[in-house]
């Protein structure tokens, strides 16, 4: 009886380390890497990520090839959770061959050492695309991925109300700025534009004046987001809040839609995805928008850009040749563009994909422009000698922290730039980067 | 946390109640009673090891750790062990150091609210002076059956300085109301907590009521008592335990802040986004985890030593 009550014991012990041990191993398997090719086996990579239209790119790639299948699994957006989970799978040892990583998060993916270096296997690819958007894939001499799509900034502004208060589109930041002063004193209700609350929607802004945040050279980080260019970039929209000329509505924000709905903000500075977010926003104001140039700085005719995501090959991958040959295919073909244009509305980034003729449809929102040519027309204006940082989660919550201040007037853009400097160069100290 | 030497005078008497020793046979039962239970209890044990205390001693170990890059960080971290150096790096940041200050704040001023509330609600509905009972502890206990997240949007909405009909309706009659300024946003926040939290304490310290004997009560009515001197003097002494445990959750909660302030940033970008220091670790999460597990660390003895305080406090007054 005692025996048979102790082998009891151990059996049900036994058994519920069992059934955890199956629990638990069961989670890793699945997703491993890309298996090696056996003849006549066609090699399989696993390739993360949430944009609409991804899956439909990958059947598309499918049905081309026979030598290689792609096996598209969708996982939260990066910032609500994936990229916490490609991190952690890189970890593990046990990452998909490719992810989508957007462009601003990138390097920071490369400087965890979490990206692979695939620069052997695109020779050749990068005259495929605009030097700007090869430049977010690239680090020194190292390439670690594919630009999908771009976000070339532009100037969406309401046709109606700019006609009605007599408004030139402004072709200048100095234009820019009158314009807004000649709206707000004739209607103390109406801004010309919004201050983003957002750091990288005002990253464009610095990206577009060549104010640079980052630099990588000499195997070593330099941070300048509070460097005399930035600052003169911060003062700019300064003083525009201070004459209550712009509006500061929190970026993403109901209150900023409404206002956009209304008219009680004209316009809105931001990247070509902007598009997508005032056609599903500001519903009410449908047909009345259109798309104009950025404005410029006096004697430079660049451009800014805010996001865009490149497929990485994520370290550990066993077969970053075919992994990188199916990112570059995905980039640049029609057939894998063309679901990604229609169903997520993205802004291809190269261009081949710039070309496709879905990219002179008008759109009814801004009253059939074609605004998709505007952009084809800016996207090889963009600066392309901006450079992302290593610690970017760090950067972007100081300065979107900093910029959320400015609104209350309880702290200065310059300020917020500061505060961003100081945390972002406290941080890469901390975790032993090289600093010059 | 628990280990704590607890109770001052009473403690003697206690410690050598505790130190005599069981008959030797009640031990060997005891023994018994174990071995048989182990088995039962086995799927649980593992549970609790796989999912609570190895994180917890894995999170001990990461954060004397740290992260160690060459470069540009182009090759994986090579951790370095430094023994304390993430907690001094922790106790001298002074975003983190804010952070808790912030939630020391919002507790010592929300959780005493909030109880009191509780409390004089759930003595009304024990004393029955109003018909309906049952509808006002559901209509109480309503706003906690809500996810806090859901709580969260709806009463951001609420404060939002344009679209929030309070802040219009104040406006028309000419008060200018708002709820995200820099100095109204903790008071926001404990709005909220005492909203989703109040009716469920209630019904802590409403159930501990119910289980008041009624001879008690009888008792102190046929003495005179009046309703309030029973309420006070033979009511609330006999739910303290009840009172003193909704007081450590409501510790442990609030110390925990992440729900709210997250959801309240949307119309209110001035609140940082290190508020509390649940949001402070989970901020460096992806680039730096041992300092992440440092701040959970730090948090957690806070929080412990915190409860363990409370529990010292109230029990003194405990009769002998």
């Amino acid at each position: 009886m005692r025996f048979t009550r102790k082998a009891a014991a151990i059996a049900a012990g036994a058994t519920a380390l069992a059934l955890c041990l199956a629990a638990c191993g069961s989670g890793g398997k699945g997703t491993k890497g890309g298996a090696t090719t056996k003849n006549g086996t066609p090699v399989s990579i696993v390739w993360w990520g949430w944009a609409p239209g991804y899956e439909e790119a990958a059947a598309a790639f499918n049905a081309a090839h026979t030598d290689v299948q792609l096996k598209f699994e969708t996982i939260s957006a990066g910032t609500q959770g994936g990229y916490d989970k490609m991190l952690t799978a890189v970890k593990a040892g046990n990452a998909p061959c490719l992810g989508q990583v957007g462009a601003e998060t990138f390097t920071s993916f490369v400087a965890q050492g979490a990206l692979e270096d695939v620069s052997e296997h695109l020779s050749g690819a990068a005259d495929k695309f605009p030097e700007a958007a090869w430049k977010t894939v690239s680090l020194d001499k190292a390439i670690f991925g594919v630009p999908v799509d771009s976000g070339t900034m532009g100037l969406f502004y309401r046709a109606d109300l700019f006609q009605q208060h007599g408004l030139a589109v402004p072709t200048t930041w100095d234009e820019f700025k009158a314009a807004g002063k000649k709206l707000h004193e004739a209607d103390p209700t109406k801004y010309i534009a919004n201050l983003p609350t957002d750091a990288y929607n005002y990253s464009g802004y610095a990206w577009q004046a060549g104010a640079a945040w980052f630099s990588a050279a000499d195997d070593a980080w330099s941070v300048t987001i509070d460097s005399a260019e930035n600052t003169k970039v911060a003062d700019f929209w300064q003083s525009m809040v201070d004459e209550g000329i712009v509006s500061t509505f929190p970026s993403w924000d109901a209150a900023l839609n409404a206002a956009w709905s209304d008219g009680t903000v004209l316009s809105e500075v931001g990247a070509v995805w902007t598009a997508g977010i005032l056609e599903s926003e500001a519903k009410a104001s449908s047909g009345k928008w259109a798309v104009a140039p950025m404005p410029r700085w006096p004697g430079s005719d660049a451009v800014g850009n805010v996001g865009g995501s490149p497929n990485a090959v994520l370290k550990g991958c066993k077969n970053p040749k075919e992994a990188a040959a199916a990112a570059l295919w995905l980039s640049t073909e029609s057939a894998s563009l063309e679901p990604m244009i229609a169903k997520g509305g993205l802004y291809p980034a190269s261009t081949a994909g710039q070309a496709l003729p879905i990219m002179k449809q008008g759109r009814e929102f801004f009253g059939g422009q074609a605004i998709f040519e505007v952009f084809a027309q800016e996207s090889a204006h963009v600066n392309p000698a901006w450079q992302w940082g290593p610690v970017m989660t760090v950067t972007s919550s100081a300065l979107s922290d900093g910029l959320g201040k400015v609104g209350l007037k309880s702290g200065t853009i310059a300020d917020a730039l500061k505060g961003a400097q100081t945390k972002t160069v406290e941080e890469i100290e901390a975790q032993g980067y090289a600093l010059k | 946390m628990t280990v704590l030497p607890i109770g001052g005078g009473t403690g003697g008497a206690r410690g050598a109640a505790r130190r005599q020793r069981p008959d030797p046979a009640v031990r060997r039962a005891s023994r018994t009673a174990v071995r048989r239970a182990l088995p039962f209890a086995t799927p649980f044990l593992i549970l609790f090891l796989a999912i609570y205390v190895i994180p917890i001693c894995y999170s001990v170990y990461q954060s004397l750790f740290t992260v160690n890059r060459s470069g540009l960080g182009l090759t994986a971290s090579e951790p370095k062990f430094t023994g304390l150096t993430n907690y001094a790096r922790a106790l001298n940041d002074p975003a983190f150091l804010g952070s808790l200050r912030r939630v020391l704040f919002i507790g010592a001023v929300q959780v005493p609210v909030m109880l009191l509330t509780a409390l004089a609600l759930a003595l009304l509905i024990d004393a029955k002076v109003a018909p309906g009972t049952k509808i006002y502890r559901i209509i109480y206990f309503l706003p906690y059956a809500l996810p806090g997240v859901i709580a969260g949007l709806m009463w951001s909405f609420l404060y939002a300085p344009t679209l929030s009909p309070v802040v219009r309706g104040l406006e028309a009659i000419g008060v200018d109301a708002t709820f995200t300024s820099d100095a109204a946003l903790p008071y926001s926040i404990m709005n909220i907590l005492t909203w989703a939290w109040t009716g469920y304490n209630m019904i802590i310290i409403y159930s501990s009521l119910q289980s008041i004997p009624h001879d008690v009560v009888e008792a102190a009515a046929l003495d005179g008592a009046s309703k309030w001197k029973t309420a006070w003097s033979v009511k609330v002494p006999m739910v303290r335990p009840a009172i003193i445990l909704t007081a450590v959750f409501s510790i442990i909660g609030t110390a925990q802040l992440y729900n709210e302030p997250v959801t309240m940033k949307a119309v209110a970008p001035n609140l940082s986004s290190d508020y509390t220091p649940i949001m402070s670790a989970l901020k460096t999460l992806t680039s730096n985890y041992p300092y992440a597990a440092t701040k959970a660390v730090l948090l957690a003895v806070l929080i412990g030593l915190c409860s363990a305080v409370f529990f010292r406090l109230t029990r003194q007054r405990e009769p002998v």
